[in-house]
């Protein structure tokens, strides 16, 4: 067997990237859960979903940051009902082009491609990833999507990729201590 | 593993044959007290499908018994009902279809895990073993994937077959829009 790839990624350039963000962008399948499903004998499937990346995506749009899924390969409607459940506002289901979806949303938010941030894994994100800011891949992505990110999560899909990477843009902001002194005395919903 | 020998006999494949359990799933069936079976894919395994079907290469289903679990998933991962085949007797299902389709051993690409497939294994062009294997299945095969059945070893197959007849970028290109 060959040898695992190893990417050294900076740390502060990527901090730097991730101050600037005001639109994290996401696909569901393979970030928000494992690349696996599970299908009954009725045909009937099952994904699964990291408890606290729901946590994630809600900090950032409690500072002012908006979230979009764009789901491209979505099978059922577990994608929606996620969304459904996080009160997003940003929702794009079956989108066939990312790209010409993120520019319409670059035009719609007075946004700059600088201004994005995307998770991805797969060959089909690198297109998206090479035109924004903030490029993020899963510890389990593809070896090309790893090379082209400015940041790569110590979570696996489906593991809390979106809980650890949104602490770090929080952190960059210098908003992540505030926000949790908020949540311990608030909570969040 | 000569990569060298597996990319040309690579080259050559126009039909891939997947076995499902321990292949396309992680040889795990779930199960509730109802009685409902669950077993476990992968998603990377479907655009693997998707990418060999753009690419030109036909795909089939080869198990003992195709269940509704395996109807749906095939239909998830666009392979026509009538290739999905349940047979035990899988050498003689490989001749049937090599007779109706005109093609030869060397045109077709086997995935299989475990004993029973070691004879189709050593016939086909192209016999491709997930990492975790038996170890005779592994030894016959002319590629072992880094993945371990159900984590995305149809996608590596793909992806090879592909690169080695140098459609890989542009059907990539085609599936991410």
């Amino acid at each position: 067997m060959e040898e695992p790839m190893a990417f050294e990624k900076n740390f502060e350039i990527a901090k730097e990237k991730a101050k600037k963000v005001k639109l994290f962008a996401h696909d569901v399948h393979g970030v928000l859960t494992p690349d696996t499903f599970l299908c009954d004998i009725e045909g009937k499937r099952k994904y699964s979903f990291w408890h606290m990346d729901g946590f994630g995506d809600l900090s950032l749009t409690a500072n002012g940051i908006q979230v979009a899924f764009l789901d491209t390969t979505s099978i059922d409607e577990e994608g929606v009902v996620r969304a459904r459940e996080l009160k997003l506002e940003k929702f794009y289901y079956k989108v066939t082009d990312k790209v010409t979806k993120l520019e319409e949303l670059k035009k719609e938010l007075g946004i700059g491609s600088e201004n994005i941030g995307y998770i991805g894994c797969e060959v089909t994100d690198i297109a998206v990833m090479k035109k924004v800011g903030f490029a993020v891949a899963t510890a389990d992505a593809i070896d090309e999507v790893k090379e082209i990110a400015d940041y790569i999560t110590t979570a696996p899909g489906g593991r809390g990729p979106i809980r650890e990477v949104c602490e770090f843009i929080l952190r960059a902001m210098g908003k992540w201590g505030e926000w949790v002194e908020k949540v311990t005395k608030m909570g969040y919903k | 593993m000569n990569k060298e020998a597996a990319i040309e006999k690579a080259k050559k494949v126009k039909f891939v044959i997947l076995d499902i359990h321990g292949v396309i799933t992680d040889s795990i069936l779930y199960y509730t007290d109802d009685g409902k079976k669950s077993e476990c894919f992968s998603l990377r395994d479907r655009l693997g499908c998707k990418a060999l079907i753009e690419g030109g290469i036909g795909l089939a289903f080869l198990t003992s018994k195709i269940t509704r679990t395996d109807e749906q998933v095939g239909k998830i991962y666009g392979i026509p009902a009538e290739k999905l085949w349940g047979t035990s007797a899988k050498m003689g299902r490989l001749d049937e279809f090599e007779k109706e389709s005109g093609l030869k051993d060397e045109d077709i690409c086997y995935v299989g895990d475990e004993m029973i497939d070691l004879g189709i294994m050593k016939r086909v062009g192209f016999s491709v073993a997930p990492y975790d294997g038996a170890i005779e299945a592994k030894e016959v095969a002319a590629y072992i994937t880094k993945a371990s059945g159900g984590k995305g070893v149809v996608r590596e197959a793909a992806e090879f077959i592909l690169r080695a007849q140098g459609k890989w970028d542009a059907v990539i290109d085609k599936i991410s829009k």
